[in-house]
Order: structure tokens, then sequence, then C-alpha cells
């Protein structure tokens, strides 16, 4: 029996690329991999944002009405939804000039959340480096 | 946290990887980032090579591919197989990061 | 002997990664490793069989169909996959399809994983 922690971290700014959405749907599936593994076994995820990658956290985001694909923002309400952890780091929002109000923090207007984003500096992400089992950098 | 920390690119993930702190932390070039070993861009190695307490590895099939030999790899940098790779990740390293 | 799992989401064409996890599970194998893929986003390019070889590109189904052949485990993206207009009959044999939670249940037992996510 395990509960295996896994460290997401998107370093990369969104839609470019599907890959950092791809953390989230990723990390989304842990709710459904038990299917997968032994009884008592689980993976339990947290989605980070550092570097350029704070830029997929950034609210307000129109994906849906210009291009007809579901916005990074809705995947990252749907982790909050589902108790998935959301950290952005607060150097590289400072270093872009993000401001915490500018960031995508709780689900309320998809029927709200148990928690919201957290703020975090990159020594605490450090920190959780180091204690997961697995780094999965996007 | 024993990290392998493996760089594919000539640009970009250089800042995540000067952050990350490691117990033991090895850097693993591949592809794109074998640069990191053989340029010296204005006559100065990258800075990814200053990176404090790290052992430095470039792929020697990503040097051939891109028409440089061990004999142009930085003296901080061991020349690898894929095979010691392998044994790299497997034996002296706990965790991996691509980044 | 260790279990190494490698997640890959680059594109077959216009990325070496997925050449490189091929090269990297092979020697893996070649040294008694179990090794399981997981191919998610651009890499399920590889979920369609009857790729020609062309000097010119990457050419990797010969190398993958071998390592199947010696036991690796080789999974891609359902949902990826149909996104991209490759169906079930598109795949070559020995390579399964599952949703991402195959790959998330994966990390519990593997000792190392190579997650090949940035592009």
């Amino acid at each position: 029996m395990a509960a295996v922690r896994l460290l997401f971290i998107v370093q990369r700014p969104p839609y470019k690329s599907e890959n950092p959405r791809l953390a989230l749907t990723h990390a989304l599936a842990s709710q459904t991999a038990e299917i997968y593994m032994d009884d008592g076994d689980s993976v339990v995820p947290t989605v980070v944002f550092v570097g350029d990658g704070v830029l997929n956290a950034v609210k307000s985001q129109q994906a849906m009405k210009t291009y007809g694909v579901t916005s990074t923002e809705s995947h990252i309400k749907g982790c909050l939804m589902t108790d998935v952890p959301i950290w952005v780091c607060k150097e590289d929002m400072e270093r872009l000039g993000l401001k915490e109000d500018q960031i995508v923090s709780d689900a309320e207007d998809m029927g709200g959340a148990e928690i919201s984003t957290k703020f975090v500096s990159f020594a605490d992400i450090q920190k959780e480096m180091e204690s997961v089992k697995h780094l999965l950098f996007f | 946290m024993k990290l392998a920390a493996f760089l594919s690119d000539w640009r970009r993930t250089e800042d995540t990887l000067e952050r990350i702190k490691a117990d033991k932390l090895g850097v693993i070039l591949v592809g794109n980032g074998i640069y990191h070993a053989v340029v010296k861009e204005g006559g100065k190695e990258s800075p990814v090579l200053s990176k404090a307490g790290a052992v430095f590895y470039a792929l020697s099939d990503d040097l051939d591919t891109r028409g440089y030999t061990a004999a142009n790899v930085h003296s901080k940098v061991k020349v690898v197989s894929y095979a010691d790779i392998v044994d790299l990740i497997t034996n002296e390293y706990e965790k991996t990061a691509w980044l | 002997m260790a279990e190494l799992t490698i997640g890959v989401f680059s594109s077959l064409v216009g990325s070496m990664s997925l050449d490189f996890s091929f090269r990297l599970a092979d020697a893996a194998m070649a040294k008694g490793h179990k090794v399981n893929m997981w191919l998610s986003g651009n890499a399920v390019m590889m979920a369609k069989k009857g790729q020609k070889a062309f000097k010119d590109y990457s050419h990797n189904e010969k190398k993958m169909m071998e390592l199947i052949g010696k036991g690796m485990e080789i999974t891609v993206c359902e949902a990826c996959a149909e996104a991209r207009g490759y169906h079930k009959e598109d795949v070559p044999q020995g390579m399964k399809r599952a949703s991402m939670d195959w790959y998330l249940a994966k990390t519990v037992k593997t000792d190392r994983l190579l997650h090949i996510g940035g592009e």
C-alpha cells in the first residue's frame, strides 16, 4: 500500500504547445488511476507553475470563445474542484509583473472548490521537489 | 535529493536548473543541450557549466550528430553513452527531471 | 534490476526526443531492466502502424516493435490519439491504448520515472 506523491512542474507558457495543459489533465487523472493500481495504492498530485509557466494561471482566458478549445484556466479550476493543489511561484509572478488578483485563485464560477491557489516561494517548491517520489516537468 | 537533470535545449530552461538545489546533482546534456558542453559564446563557457556542485555529462550520439566529438567537449563534462545514462539514473540518482 | 517508466510527449517528426526515448529504453532493456513507456500529446504519432522509413525523417516503428517483442509495455493516450484521427484499428500490434490514469498508476511501482514533457 502506498500513496505516491507526484509534482507536476509547468515551466512553459500556455497554448503554443498543449503540453502545459496536459500537465493539468494528467494530474486530474489521479482521480481515476486506482482502477490500474493495487488496493490501497494511490497517487497524490500537486501542480506547480514556475518560470514563464506562471502565465498559464492568468485569469479571464477566452480560449473557448476564440479557438473553441477549453482554456487552461478551466483545467486549473477543474483541479481545484477535485482537490488537486495548484501552486504559483511568487518570485516569477513578480518578475513578470503579475499581481495575485490577476491569477486564477478559485473555482467559484464552476460551483466552488474547497481549496484555492497557493502563492508560494521557489524555496517551498524546492522542498516539495525533495519530498515527492517523482518530478514531471512540462 | 539526488537528481539527474536532463537538458535538451540550448536555451530557455537554464533558469530552472539554476534555481534547483540537490545534494547530488547530475546534469545530463542531450539533444541540443550538448551545445552547453561545446560552444563558447563570446568566448565564454555556458553558464550552465557554472552550476555549483553539479557533475556534467553529454551524450556521445548527440555530440556526433551535431558535428562534435569528445575532443570538443569542456573538461568539466564527461561524455557518456545511452548505457551509461541507464546506469546513472538507476544507480547514482533517485529522481530525474527533463527540463 | 529496476523498473523504468518513460513518459514522452514529443512528436515523431519535429523533435528527436522520441528517438532518445526508444534508444534509452533499448539500452535499459539490454541491461535487464523492465521498461514501461507512455506516449501522450504529439508522441501518439507512434500509434499508427505502417509508417514508412524515409531518411529525412525519424523512424522509430521498427525499434519500437523490437522492444515490444522483448517485453516493453507501451501505452498511448487514447484521447490524444483519437483527437488526431488515430483509431483503435491503427494501433501497432502489442501497443495498448488507455487514458492518462494508466500512466499515473505506473508511477506507484516504478523505480525511476523519466518524464519528457517539455518541448
